[in-house]
């Protein structure tokens, strides 16, 4: 019950005006960053993280926990109401609840997303809860040969499951390594990769590459294939709620979140997971399947409250063992150790009032971004029509910004544009950008702790599979790798009969 | 079809090719004892995995399995390339970092700016008084509101604009 109270202490912090403002702050972003096409949560973090030294740990994190869910709630509406949808983890939205709103019940769609979107986040964050602080105890006997198992499986995991192919993945993820590499041994002091150039020397900063990857990399790619013509946004129409609204979305929603969360949870791809997951039970479980396809409100209500859960569920290796499964979850671990956090299991006893503050905010953030996304949807449909030119312009002079921000010298600058390009060519051809990313920040901590494993056993490798947690570990990850690969033989012979 | 090709040679080509640095270079990390796990082991496995996974990209594509381009709302796949945009941007990025130092941060930023909306296809004018307009806004912000203070270059001295 400690945690409980430790909960109310942080409603307590979190309830203050300037908290609450903060998270205000947070979750608007969040759902702008979230509706606009081209910028997403991660590269806002990042770009955020060097304008928000000056202020205390827990009212930053709290504004990056606020833009982390906001950008799950914004990311729906674009996909039902623009004509053109896109970003994985709304495609299966889009699907169902682009049909709704141009048979002109944009309304509802809508409306079943964003309280979907709510009650999946409001229990997901009660797992959430309910759950960190116990796995947290356990995580604390955690070895460092454990550590190094678990990122093994978080590595797998982004690498082969974001985007078609995971060949592509992991070659992503090396090139993140490599980045991280760059820069100053922390154990000897040696300088690695540096070329010699005192700029690479301490290393080659998350917000630099994060903004390059995301945010050059992205404005470069859509000014190689721009879509030119009026931004076409389909009118919302129809009913909000009606009685079969909450007959046809309640069972879903609850479903959507009770696959989610797991999903979010364990390192298994997060949020796309999830999402068709969600989708494939409702539309097997469906009364009236036929719907589906043309404007099933079940195939919204599902995968959003999914998609949430999931977000909600990534936080708990985040917070209780400092694992990152997705971009923007790594973004917000360097946001930690910039202010010197390390986040995983001592989290919970070194820095207990910021963590609960934080997951307060998460409770408060949700109810704001019901009242945000619900009544003020309208505001949103005029931000997603800002005409392009501008918005890439703008995302471009942000990009720049942050990055000058970081250290105040143009050097970083060349980085960021060399980045960026490699961000443009990866997109081009298929590398998922997000295994890069959490191979950047990941990797340091992995390299330290298979260091320290080999420094205990003096050499030994065997010491990698000695305690029963890595063992089993490797052994989960081997099966779920070969029923993996089975499947996806199987699918191909089957499509090779078809 | 074919440039695309070479493109995907080309970049499985340079990710086996920083792999190859990257074991290069890794022998010449300096290890101070005979301790087996120094700053060299991890980055061999890094190398590895890159030259691993560039030259089986290789393979995929001589094989006919090309990336699929990722998808995007302000994409559109049916059009070529249009490498002049993308060059323009480079190109105002590139004055952009150049011209920090020498002209200020104000004026490389409307540049930027207005180069960038423009290269895109924005009205000229409209472009540059929003990129002016914008400029100015943040250099205030920053200066007075922020207290990190971006190069003020033409405009030193200028209350408001020099923090």
């Amino acid at each position: 019950m400690d945690s409980i109270t430790a909960l109310l202490e942080g409603f307590a912090t979190a309830a203050q005006p300037e908290y609450l403002l903060y998270a205000l702050l947070g979750v608007t972003l969040g759902t702008a960053v979230g509706v606009l096409p081209g910028i997403g949560p991660a590269m806002t973090v990042a770009l955020l993280l060097p304008l928000t030294y000056t202020l205390d740990p827990t009212a930053a994190l709290i504004i990056f926990a606020g833009i982390y869910y906001g950008g799950m709630y914004g990311g729906s509406t674009t996909s039902i109401l623009l004509n053109t949808p896109g970003e994985s983890a709304s495609i299966v939205t889009a699907l169902e609840g682009n049909k709704m709103a141009k048979a002109g019940r944009g309304a509802a769609a809508l409306a079943t997303a964003a309280i979907g979107s709510f009650v999946a986040g409001t229990i997901a964050t009660l797992l959430l809860t309910l759950l960190a602080p116990t796995i947290a105890d356990v995580a604390v006997q955690l070895g460092p040969a454990d550590y190094v198992a678990l990122m093994v499986v978080a590595f797998t995991t982004v690498a082969a499951l974001l985007g078609s192919s995971p060949l592509r993945g992991f070659a992503s993820l090396g090139l993140g390594l490599f980045i991280g590499l760059v820069g100053t041994d922390t154990l000897t002091g040696q300088q690695r990769y540096t070329l010699g150039v005192p700029t690479l020397a301490d290393g080659i900063d998350v917000v630099v590459v994060a903004v390059g990857v995301f945010a050059v990399g992205e404005a470069l790619y859509v000014a190689s294939r721009m879509r030119h013509g009026p931004i076409e946004v389909v009118p919302v129409g129809g009913k909000w709620m009606t009685g079969e609204f909450w007959k046809r979305s309640w069972k879903p929603w609850l479903r959507g979140t009770f696959i989610g969360f797991p999903i979010g949870t364990v390192p298994a791809g997060g949020a796309d997971v999830s999402t068709f997951l969600s989708y494939a039970a409702e539309k097997k479980l469906s009364k009236r399947p036929e719907e589906f396809g043309k404007g099933a409100i079940e195939g919204v209500a599902g995968p959003e409250a999914a998609n949430n859960a999931a977000a909600a569920g990534v936080l708990v290796p985040l917070l209780t063992l400092g694992l990152p499964t997705t971009a923007t979850a790594a973004v917000i671990v360097a946001a930690f150790q910039s202010y010197g956090i390390q986040p995983g299991p001592l989290l919970f006893t070194n820095n207990s009032a910021m963590v609960w503050a934080l997951i307060a905010s998460l409770y408060i953030g949700n109810v704001m971004l019901l009242v945000l996304n619900l009544p003020l949807v309208k505001i949103w449909v005029k931000v997603l029509q800002i005409p392009r030119p501008y918005l890439y312009a703008g995302i471009l002079l942000f990009a720049a910004l942050g990055t000058y921000a970081v250290n105040f010298v143009a050097d970083d600058l060349i980085v960021l544009l060399v980045i960026g390009v490699v961000g443009f060519f990866m997109r081009r051809h298929g590398y998922p950008v997000a295994p890069l990313v959490v191979g950047l920040i990941l990797g340091p901590m992995a390299e330290e702790q298979l260091r320290r494993t080999l420094q205990i056993s003096e050499g030994d490798p065997g010491a990698l599979v000695a305690s029963p947690f890595a063992a089993v570990t490797y052994g989960v990850l081997i099966v779920v790798t070969v029923a993996a690969v089975v499947v996806r033989v199987r699918r191909k012979k089957a499509d090779a009969l078809v | 079809m074919i440039a695309e090709k070479v493109e995907e040679y080309a970049f499985g080509g340079l990710v086996a090719a920083v792999g190859v640095f990257t074991l290069v270079d890794a022998s010449a990390i300096a290890v101070r004892d005979d301790n087996a796990v120094g700053p060299r082991a991890f980055p061999y496995l890094v190398g590895a995995m890159l030259v691993l996974t560039g030259i089986a990209t290789i393979v995929a594509t001589a094989r006919g399995k090309l990336g699929r381009a990722e998808e995007s709302e302000d994409v559109d796949e049916s059009v070529r390339t249009d490498w002049v945009t993308v060059g323009k941007l480079v190109a105002v990025l590139v004055a952009h970092l150049v011209l920090i130092d020498v002209a200020g941060w104000p004026v490389a930023a409307a540049l930027l700016f207005f180069g960038a909306a423009w290269a895109l296809g924005a009205t000229w004018w409209r472009a540059l008084v929003v990129a002016v307009v914008l400029a100015l806004v943040v250099q205030v912000v920053f200066a007075s509101g922020l207290g990190l203070s971006l190069p003020a270059g033409i405009f030193e001295g200028v209350p408001l604009l020099d923090g």
